[in-house]
Order: C-alpha cells, then sequence, then structure tokens
C-alpha cells in the first residue's frame, strides 16, 4: 500500500536520508520531532515532495498519478480548506472531487462530534476546528485509503480529541492505512500498530508492540503516583525516599513522579511506600520514556 | 470536473465584499465619466470614454481586483491547495481558477464597455447599437487578457504580490510604442480602442495578439502551479 524504498528527500530545513517502508492497511506511527523530518516523510508519501532518491509506490503507483491522488488524504497541523465556502459546501465539493457518493455533511461531521460546523464559513473555523473537518473528510471518504496525519492531537478540537483515536482505526480496519507523525510516545502507543523511530531524518528504531515501544527506555522507568492531597502526597515521598529501587522522586502538589531502572521494582514499591504512609493513592500509571531518551536507547547509546 | 473546481474561485468572487464596493468604485468613475461626455455633448464621447478612463485606467484595476478575489489575495499555489488537498490535480484547480476569474472579468469588461458607448455616445461616433457590440467585443477581450495576465503575475510572490509587478510592467512597457510593448494587453487594447497601435500593426493583429497573449499567460500560470 505505501512502499518506501531507499528513500532520501529535501526540502528546507528539513532532509530524510534512506527511508525504507513497507506499510499495509493499519495505524502506523512516526515517532519523531518535525525537525526530524516526519512531515517531509508525510510529504514524500502523499507527492507533495519529491523523493531525490529511492523509489516512492503509494496504492500501487505514484503517489501523484491522477487515480492515486484523490484516494490520499493528508490532514496537516494547518489544514488548507476551501475558505470562501460553508463547511457543508466544502465537504461536497470534496466528495465531487474524489468521487465519493453524496452525503450529508452533518453525517460526516458526526464521526468526531463535530456535527455543529455544518452551517459555518470555513474562514470562521479555529485551527482545531479546521483540523477536524479535514479530518472528517479524510475518514469518512470511501474512496480515501491512504491517511497521513500531523500531530492528530495536536491543536484539535476538544469535542473532536475523543474520537479521534477510535475514527482513524475504524478507518484503518475498512482496509486503510493510516500514517501519523508525533513527537509523543504516548499518542503513538494510543494510537498506532506499529512504531518508526526517526531523528535527524534518518529511522533509527522500528517496533511493532507499545510494550517496545516503552522498551526503547530501557535503563530507566518512570511511575506516576497521584495522592488525594499534597499532604499524602508528601508522605508518600518520605516512604519512596527510603526504598533501594527508587533513583530519583518528584513532588508536585499531589502528583509523585518516581523513575528507577526496573519497572516492575518500582511499581512495587510504590505500593510499599502507599501502604507505609498510609496514603490513599487514587492512580498509579506508568510513563513513557522521553523521545530522546527512546531515541538514544534505539540507537544503542549509552 | 474543471466546472465543479472552479466553484470555490466564484464563491471568492461573489462572497466578498471588498471586491464588490472595489469595482462599484471603478464602474461609477467610468460611468460619471461617460455620464459628463453625453451631458458635454462630446463628438467622439464613446471613442474618449473608452480609450482613456476605461481602457487605461479602470479595467487593468478592475481585472486585477477580480483576480485578486479569485485566488483569494494569495498566490496561485496557496489558493488551490485547498482543491489540490481534495486530490485535484494543481494544474486543473489553477485552469478553473483562472477560467472563473477570466470569465468574470471579461463579462464585466465587456458589459461596461457597452454601456459606456451607450452612455458617452456622441454625434461623430458610429450607431450606437452597433458600437455598443464592437465595444463590449473589443472590452471583453481585453479584459480577458488583463485577467491572464494578472493570474500569471499571481504566480510570483509569497502572497501573489506579482500581480502588482505585472500591474507596473503593463503601465511602463505598455505606454511605451517599443517592441516591449507587443507583450503588455495595454497596447493592444489602446489600438482596438482606436488609439495609437503598437509597431504600426492592424486591429486584427492586435486581437490576435490579446488572444495569443491570454492563451499563452494562462498556460504559464498553470504550468507554474504544478511547482509544490
Amino acid at each position: 500500500m505505501i512502499l518506501l524504498e531507499g528513500v532520501s528527500a529535501q526540502r528546507k530545513p528539513w532532509s530524510i536520508h534512506d527511508v525504507t517502508i513497507d506499510w499495509r492497511p493499519g495505524v502506523h506511527a512516526v515517532v519523531g520531532t518535525f525537525a526530524d523530518g516526519g512531515p517531509l516523510l508525510l510529504g514524500v508519501i502523499v507527492g507533495s515532495a519529491r523523493a531525490r532518491v529511492g523509489r516512492v509506490r503509494v496504492l500501487d503507483g505514484s503517489p501523484t498519478d491522477a487515480q492515486a491522488r484523490t484516494r490520499i488524504a493528508r490532514v496537516p497541523v494547518d489544514p488548507s480548506l476551501p475558505d470562501a465556502l460553508r463547511v457543508d459546501e466544502a465537504l461536497a465539493l470534496a466528495a465531487v472531487v474524489r468521487g465519493d457518493p453524496s452525503e450529508p455533511a452533518e453525517q460526516r461531521l458526526s464521526v468526531l462530534g463535530l456535527e455543529a460546523l455544518a452551517r459555518r464559513r470555513v474562514s470562521s473555523l479555529s485551527r482545531g476546528e479546521a483540523r477536524g473537518v479535514a479530518l472528517a473528510e479524510a475518514v469518512t471518504s470511501p474512496r480515501v485509503c491512504v491517511i497521513v496525519v500531523e500531530e492528530p492531537f495536536v491543536s484539535s478540537d476538544s469535542r473532536a480529541a475523543s474520537h479521534i483515536a477510535e475514527a482513524l482505526r475504524t478507518k484503518s480496519r475498512s482496509g486503510s492505512a493510516v500514517v501519523v507523525t508525533t513527537a509523543s510516545l504516548r499518542d503513538a502507543g494510543d494510537l498506532a500498530d506499529d512504531y518508526l523511530l526517526m531523528r535527524g531524518g534518518a529511522v533509527v528504531g522500528r517496533t511493532t508492540s507499545v510494550r517496545a515501544l516503552a522498551g526503547f527506555g530501557a535503563g530507566e522507568a518512570r511511575r506516576v503516583i497521584i495522592a488525594r492531597d499534597a499532604a499524602q502526597a508528601r508522605g508518600l515521598v518520605a516512604a519512596l525516599a527510603r526504598s533501594p529501587d527508587v533513583a530519583g522522586v518528584e513532588l508536585d502538589a499531589n502528583t509523585v513522579r518516581i523513575r528507577g531502572a526496573d519497572p516492575l521494582a518500582l511499581a512495587r514499591a510504590a505500593g510499599q511506600a502507599a501502604v507505609q504512609a498510609d496514603v490513599d493513592v487514587v492512580e498509579i500509571r506508568g510513563e513513557p520514556p522521553s523521545l530522546d531518551l527512546a531515541r538514544a536507547a534505539a540507537m544503542g547509546a549509552p | 470536473m474543471i466546472a465543479s473546481l472552479g466553484r470555490l474561485p466564484a464563491a471568492r468572487i461573489l462572497r466578498s465584499s471588498r471586491v464588490w464596493i472595489t469595482l462599484g468604485a471603478w464602474c461609477s468613475l467610468v460611468l460619471a465619466f461617460a455620464g459628463v461626455a453625453r451631458l458635454e455633448g462630446w463628438a467622439h464621447g464613446a471613442d474618449r470614454v473608452l480609450g482613456s478612463v476605461y481602457g487605461a485606467l479602470a479595467l487593468p484595476f478592475i481585472a486585477c481586483a477580480l483576480v485578486r478575489a479569485a485566488f483569494g489575495g494569495r498566490s496561485m499555489i496557496s489558493s488551490t491547495a485547498p482543491l489540490v488537498a481534495f486530490g485535484a490535480s494543481p494544474w486543473r484547480a489553477a485552469l478553473a481558477s483562472i477560467g472563473v476569474a477570466t470569465m468574470a472579468t471579461a463579462l464585466l469588461g465587456a458589459g461596461l464597455a457597452a454601456l459606456v458607448a451607450l452612455v458617452a455616445h456622441g454625434v461623430a461616433d458610429p450607431p450606437p447599437g452597433r458600437d455598443a457590440i464592437v465595444s463590449a467585443y473589443v472590452g471583453g477581450l481585453g479584459a480577458a487578457a488583463y485577467a491572464t495576465w494578472f493570474a500569471l503575475g499571481t504566480t510570483f510572490g509569497r502572497r501573489g504580490g506579482g500581480r502588482i509587478l505585472f500591474l507596473a510592467l503593463d503601465w511602463l512597457l505598455g505606454a511605451a510604442g517599443g517592441a516591449t510593448a507587443l507583450a503588455t494587453p495595454r497596447a493592444h487594447l489602446r489600438n482596438l480602442l482606436g488609439g495609437v497601435s503598437p509597431m504600426n500593426m492592424s486591429e486584427r493583429s492586435s486581437a490576435i495578439a490579446l488572444v495569443t497573449l491570454a492563451a499563452f499567460c494562462a498556460v504559464l500560470a498553470a504550468r507554474l502551479a504544478r511547482r509544490r
């Protein structure tokens, strides 16, 4: 569905080098910052950026082919919608251009809870609303088989945020390839089936499970503990400080962040500390490693 | 497909109050001069108003305003990006916008020229009915050439500021009588409206030159829109 072989491309100030990808239907995450070349990689996939070296095949052809073009949708951070039209008119125009059957705008927008926007002028939409409309257009178009989304949760409309992950997964289950770029390992873990770690335009790691994604941060695990109030959190910190498995503790109001080498030992220490300090714990959750740490681990750095 | 792609530039023109105010102002100015010519009893009233206020001043600004509106005050690539995002080819999206801008400008240019010919008609002008038809043809042709000329200008500059450069080029090169004037709509339109001809060209040659210029600018502008 999306095949890149040894692709290098440049669009100042970004570049990508020797990227090889073979993506089938599913949700695929490109993990890295803008400077790591994720948006440029998406540009190569949709045909708006040219590969200087290598081979790009999308839907068994070039992404700029007339047939492929209408089956590819891109949702950038700042999407471009027909400014002079209303949202329902813009969706009707998109359906004509893509060759989709006509469908009421409210129905299409409802997948992201944005049906109230149907009669609004596109020029009056906030960036989050415009992103929501662009994403709704992409996921509800029967013709679209490849969707690329930059930072799906950044600047997203509050009504749409809770629907985004499900909408993308539903689209992928219908046989489409969805590619998201994100700098957040948490967002990547929430959305994708597999992950591509990029740094400085090169692929530095690949994995197909959240567990492995977290494993990129091997050597340092993190946990967040939320106590009922700040006083209880302080008591928890005092108990945690005595645990040999905890390498560091941070306190922020009723939230305690701890780090250590072993995630299991860290969870056990948190539980024991809560019992010792007689603290009501509201929540304990693991935190994914930072992007820098994950990339350093993926590259085998100490 | 191209007709569907034309919905966006058409909506930009129809829903922009700014462009209607600009067009209203220029049309009022031209018609006011035509009225003065009628009241003062100028013998060549239609010729004079069409050759001076209409052709030399108002029509370029009317075309520039309409093209600016059709492209949403942006560059060619940026203004067609929403259509390209839906899967339209950049070439077709650009051609649709150029087509809408050209048709709108040609219709207004032709209508205004015909109206001026009727209002400012003087005793030494050709019969009013025939003069209105010929003026509409010349006005429409000149307006279409100007629209594609400014559409080509829209491909330059981050926000399509090349339009202003092309307006200046038309003034500077078109006003001169040399070979460079042949590349501008101004020189040929002036010839068709009864003014000085560039390089002693016939009116028929100027008409062909305007059609050629319009086609060349439209195709070049659409080709340049593919750089994305």
